[in-house]
C-alpha cells in the first residue's frame, strides 16, 4: 500500500502547488479554470513520480541508481511494476471495474428514459450523466482489450520476456488513476455536459467541469500513445527466433494495427482539446466566430481522431474473436495473410473518413461524395473478417465453451453495427439518421458488439491463463447469453425510434415514442442484472475455482505452452518458434513452440 | 460436404425470404411529407433489399454451424482447408461489386436528387440560439417558436438559410417528417432545399416539427418548433396575418 499513499499525497501535494501557481500568477481563484489545468498537470506528475517513476526512473536522472520495489502476492499489483503481466492485470481490472460504473449509470439514464417526460433528472444533469457514460465507455472500449490483452500477451504470443519499454509501459497504466479521478471529480465543479465529443463552441461557453474533461482526456491519450507506441515496437523488435511476420497469431496482428493507430492519430484529439482549452482560458479564438475561428475546425481535427479511435476500438475486439474461433473451431484461420491485409487497410483507409460525420455540418460540398466513398471501400476490409471468421467455422470441430459462444455472438452484434453503418455511410441517408437513436443503436452495436464483447471473450479464454484456476463454465454461458438476449432487445427498438423522430442526447422526447422506450428501458435493465453473474463468476473461480491445466483449451499458441499462470519472466529460457499458429489438422505440421532454448551457461 | 453447402445454401435462402417480406411489408417510417423524404425512405429501402441477403448469409453459417459442427472436449482437428485462394476472389469480387453499387446508387445518384435544381421558389431564414428557433419569412416578419409555428407552402422549392447566433453554439435545423438536416453553426449560413409535396401539421403526427438535432445545452430537447404545411393561398394569407400583426 505504501506507494499507493505516497503517490496520493504527492499527487495532491503537486495538485496545490499547481493551483497555488495559478492562483497567484492569474487572476483565476483556487477552484478556477486555470487553478484546475495547472493543478491537474502538477498533480499527475507529483502522482506518478509519488507511485514509483521517482525510484525506478528519476534516480537515475540524478545519478542515482534506480530502486525497484519488490512484492509479492496481490500487492504486486498496488505498485510501479513494469511486468507486462501484472500492467495487463491492472488494465483489465480497472478497465472492468469502469465499465460496471459507467454501466449503472447507463440504467441511471434508460430509467430516465423510461417516459417521455422528465423523471429522475433535470434536462442539464440528463446532459452530464450522459456525457460522463459517453466518455468513460470510450475509455473502457479504447483502453480495455488493448490495455489488458495487449500487454498480458503481445510479449507472451511472441516469445519476448517483457515489452521493449517496461517502464514507459507501467507509466502508461499509472496514468489512468488520476484520468479516472479527474473525470468523476468533475461533478464538484459542476461536470461536463458537451457529450463526450464537446464540440464548441458549446464546450468553451459551458461550466468549469469541462476543463477537467480536457486534461483527463488529454492525460488519457498520452497514455494511449505510449501505449501504442510500446506495441508497436514490441513486435517489431522482441520476436522471438523463428517468430516471422507471417506466424505472428493474428491478435498480435490486430494490436499491431491498432497501435500504429493509436501512435499516430491520438495527437489530433488531444491538439483539439488543448484547442478548447486555450479558447476558454487564455482568450485565443480557433472556435469563436466572433475572433475570426469557426467551429467546423474542431469538428474536422476531432473525427480525424475519432473516427479511426473506432478501429482502435475494434481491430483488438477482431484479433480476439478470430484468435478464440481458430482455436475452438481447430482449424487454421481462414485467409490469414488477406486478415493481415484487412487489418491495414482498415486502419489505413478508416484515416481518412472523418468526414462522414459531418455531412449535415455545412462543410464544402465537394468534400461529401469523397468521403461517402471512401467510407463505404472500409466495407471490403471489413468483409474480409466476416469471410475470415465463418470460413474457419465452416466444417471445423466446434468446441462451445463460452469464449466460442461469445464469439458467435460478437460476429452477430458486428455484422449489425457493420450493416447499419453503411445507412450511414451513405449521404442521403445519413442526412435523415445523424445525430438520431438510429446511430445510437449503431454504435452500441460496433462498440459493445465489437470491443466490449470481445473484452469478455476474452476475460474468459485467458481467465485461466491469468489466474491459474478455471472459470465456472455453465455460469458463464447463461451470462453470455443472457447479456446477448437482451442487449438485442434493448438496442433494436432503438433503431425504430431513431427513425421516428427521436434526436440523441435528449431527456425528454415525444409523447408516442412513449411505449417502445419503456421496453427498451426495462430490457436494459435486465440485461445490466447479467453482469451480477458476471462478476460472481469471475471473483468466485479466480479464488476457488478448480486449478488450471497449462494449456485447458489445448491451443497452438505460446501463451498456453507455459505454466498458468505464467513464469515471472514467461519462459524458462528463450523460446524458439518453428510451425504456424493455428496449424490444427494439417498432418506432419511442427509445434507453434519449437524448443525453449537451454539457458546459456 | 456437398450436403453441408446445399442444406446451408437453403437455409440461407428460407432466411433471405423470410427477411424481404418482413422489409417489404413495414412501413417504419413516419409520414412523408417532401420530396427529399422520398428520396431518403427509397435509398433507405434499397438498401435494406440489399442488406437483408448479406445478413442472412453470416447468420445462416452461423447457424448451421452451431448446431452441425459440434465436437465437444476440443481434442478433434477439424479439416485444414488451406486453398482460400478461389473464395477469397470471389467474395473480394461480391462485396466490390456489391460496395460500388450502393454507392453508386443510392449513394452519387441520391447525393444529386437530393440536392436537386439550383434556385428556389421561396427563402426562408432560419436562426438558432439557445433555446430557440427564429424564422425570418419573406415579407420581413419574424417569428420565434416560443409563440409561433413554422409555415411552409406545399409545392413549392423551399430554400432555408441558417445560421445560429453569434456567439452561441451549434445547432441543427431537423424536421422529421421532411428527414433530413443542416446544422446552424455560428458566423455562417448554411443552405438545406426542401419541397414540401403534402399538406400536414404537428397535431397530426409529432414529426411534422423542427427540432433541434445537435446538442446543444439543457434546452436542447425543447428546441423544437410546430410546423405546418398547407396550401399556396392558405401561405399568403398566413403571411399577410402576421404583417398585420405588427411583426
Ligand atoms: C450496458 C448497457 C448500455 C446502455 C443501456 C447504454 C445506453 C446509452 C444511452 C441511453 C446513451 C445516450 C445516447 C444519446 O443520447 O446519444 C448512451 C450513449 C453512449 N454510450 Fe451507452 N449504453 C450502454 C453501454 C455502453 C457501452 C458498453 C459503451 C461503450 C463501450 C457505450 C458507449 C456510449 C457512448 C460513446 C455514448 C455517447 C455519449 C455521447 O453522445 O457523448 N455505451 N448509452
Ligand atoms: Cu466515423
Ligand atoms: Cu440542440
Amino acid at each position: 500500500m505504501w506507494p499507493l499513499i505516497r503517490g496520493t499525497l504527492s499527487g495532491i501535494v503537486g495538485y496545490m502547488v499547481g493551483a497555488l501557481i495559478a492562483t497567484l500568477t492569474t487572476t483565476s481563484t483556487f477552484s478556477g479554470e486555470f487553478a484546475l489545468v495547472l493543478g491537474f498537470v502538477f498533480g499527475l506528475l507529483g502522482w506518478l513520480f509519488g507511485i514509483g517513476m521517482w525510484n525506478a526512473w528519476g534516480r537515475e536522472w540524478v545519478g542515482l541508481t534506480p530502486k525497484t520495489e519488490k512484492a509479492e502476492g496481490w500487492r504486486r499489483y498496488l505498485r510501479f511494476n513494469t511486468d507486462h503481466k501484472v500492467i495487463g492485470a491492472q488494465y483489465l481490472v480497472t478497465m472492468l471495474i469502469v465499465f460496471l460504473l459507467a454501466g449503472l449509470v447507463a440504467m441511471a439514464m434508460r430509467a430516465e428514459l423510461a417516459s417521455p417526460g422528465q423523471n429522475l433528472f433535470t434536462a442539464d444533469v440528463y446532459n452530464k450523466v450522459m456525457s460522463m457514460h459517453g466518455i468513460l465507455m470510450i475509455a473502457v472500449a479504447v483502453a480495455g482489450i488493448l490495455g489488458a490483452f495487449g500487454n498480458y500477451l503481445v510479449p507472451l504470443m511472441i516469445g519476448a520476456d517483457d515489452m521493449a519499454f517496461p517502464r514507459i509501459n507501467a507509466l502508461g497504466y499509472w496514468m489512468v488513476p488520476p484520468v479516472a479521478i479527474a473525470l468523476l471529480a468533475a461533478p464538484l465543479v459542476g461536470s461536463f455536459d458537451a457529450g463526450w465529443t464537446a464540440y464548441p463552441p458549446l464546450s468553451v461557453l459551458n461550466g468549469d467541469g469541462q476543463v477537467l474533461f480536457n486534461v483527463a482526456v488529454i492525460a488519457f491519450g498520452l497514455s494511449s500513445i505510449l501505449g501504442g507506441l510500446n506495441i508497436v515496437a514490441t513486435v517489431i523488435t522482441m520476436r522471438a527466433p523463428g517468430m516471422t511476420w507471417s506466424k505472428l497469431p493474428i491478435f498480435v496482428w490486430a494490436a499491431f494495427a491498432a497501435s500504429i493507430l493509436s501512435l499516430t492519430v491520438t495527437q489530433f484529439f488531444a491538439a483539439s482539446l488543448i484547442m478548447i482549452l486555450l479558447d476558454r482560458i487564455a482568450g485565443t479564438t480557433w472556435f469563436g466566430a466572433p475572433g475570426g475561428g469557426t467551429a467546423l475546425l474542431y469538428e474536422h481535427v476531432f473525427w480525424f481522431y475519432s473516427h479511426p479511435a473506432v478501429y482502435i476500438m475494434v481491430l483488438p475486439g477482431m484479433g480476439v474473436i478470430l484468435e478464440i474461433i481458430s482455436h475452438f473451431s481447430r482449424k487454421p484461420l481462414f485467409a490469414y495473410k488477406a486478415v493481415v491485409v484487412s487489418f491495414l487497410s482498415i486502419a489505413g483507409i478508416g484515416s481518412v473518413v472523418w468526414a462522414h460525420h459531418m455531412f449535415t455540418s455545412g462543410m464544402a460540398q465537394n468534400l461529401e461524395g469523397p468521403f461517402m466513398a471512401l467510407t463505404e471501400a472500409v466495407s471490403i476490409p471489413t468483409g474480409v473478417i466476416f469471410l475470415a471468421a465463418v470460413g474457419t467455422l465452416w466444417r471445423g470441430k466446434l468446441w462451445f465453451q463460452t469464449p466460442l459462444l461469445l464469439a458467435f455472438f460478437w460476429i452477430f452484434q458486428f455484422l449489425i453495427g457493420g450493416i447499419t453503418g453503411v445507412f450511414l455511410a451513405d449521404f442521403v441517408t445519413d442526412l435523415s439518421l445523424h445525430d438520431t437513436y438510429f446511430v445510437v443503436a449503431h454504435f452500441h452495436y460496433t462498440i459493445v458488439g465489437g470491443s466490449i464483447f470481445a473484452l469478455m471473450a476474452g476475460t474468459f479464454y485467458w481467465f485461466p491463463k491469468v489466474t491459474g484456476r478455471m472459470y465456472n463454465e455453465k455460469l458463464g454461458k447463461i451470462f453470455a447469453t443472457w447479456f446477448f438476449v437482451f442487449f438485442q432487445l434493448t438496442f433494436i427498438p432503438l433503431f425504430w425510434v431513431g427513425l421516428n423522430g427521436m434526436n440523441r442526447r435528449v431527456a425528454t422526447y415525444q409523447d408516442n415514442l412513449g411505449g417502445v422506450n419503456r421496453f427498451a428501458s426495462m430490457m436494459a435493465m435486465i440485461m445490466g442484472l447479467s453482469f451480477v453473474l458476471f462478476v460472481v463468476n469471475l471473483l468466485w473461480s479466480a479464488k476457488f475455482g478448480p486449478v488450471a491445466p497449462a494449456n485447458p483449451w489445448n491451443a497452438r499458441t505460446l501463451e498456453w505452452q507455459v505454466s498458468s499462470p505464467p513464469p515471472e519472466h514467461n519462459f524458462p529460457s528463450p523460446p524458439s518458434v518453428d510451425g504456424g499458429p493455428y496449424d490444427y489438422g494439417v498432418v506432419g505440421a511442427p509445434t507453434h513452440l519449437r524448443e525453449v532454448a537451454d539457458p546459456v551457461g | 460436404m456437398k450436403k453441408d453447402i446445399v442444406n446451408a445454401t437453403l437455409l440461407w435462402i428460407v432466411l433471405s425470404i423470410l427477411g424481404w417480406i418482413l422489409v417489404l411489408n413495414w412501413n417504419i417510417f413516419p409520414p412523408a411529407l417532401a420530396r427529399e423524404a422520398r428520396i431518403v425512405d427509397d435509398a433507405f429501402n434499397l438498401l435494406t433489399v440489399l442488406a437483408v441477403p448479406v445478413f442472412t448469409f453470416v447468420v445462416a453459417i452461423l447457424i448451421y454451424a452451431a448446431f452441425r459442427f459440434r465436437s465437444p472436449g476440443g481434442l478433434e482437428d477439424g479439416p485444414p482447408i488451406q486453398d482460400t485462394g478461389r473464395i477469397l476472389t470471389a467474395w473480394l469480387v461480391v462485396t466490390i461489386a456489391l460496395a460500388g453499387g450502393i454507392l453508386i446508387n443510392p449513394g452519387f445518384v441520391g447525393m444529386s436528387e437530393v440536392r436537386g435544381e439550383g434556385g428556389a421558389d421561396v427563402v426562408i431564414g432560419v436562426t438558432g440560439q439557445r433555446w430557440s428557433w427564429t424564422i425570418s419569412y419573406p415579407n420581413g416578419v419574424d417569428v420565434t417558436s416560443y409563440t409561433g409555428e413554422l409555415v411552409l407552402p406545399v409545392d413549392q422549392r423551399i430554400q432555408f438559410d441558417i445560421t445560429s447566433l453569434d456567439p452561441d453554439v451549434i445547432h441543427s435545423f431537423w424536421i422529421p417528417a421532411f428527414r433530413i438536416k443542416k446544422d446552424a453553426v455560428p458566423g455562417r449560413i448554411t443552405q438545406m432545399f426542401i419541397t414540401p409535396t403534402e399538406t400536414g401539421t404537428f397535431a397530426e403526427d409529432p414529426n411534422v416539427r423542427v427540432q433541434c438535432a445537435e446538442l446543444c445545452g439543457q434546452g436542447h430537447a425543447q428546441m423544437s418548433m410546430k410546423v405546418r404545411v398547407v396550401e399556396q393561398a392558405e401561405f399568403d394569407a398566413y403571411l399577410d396575418e402576421i404583417l398585420a400583426e405588427g411583426g
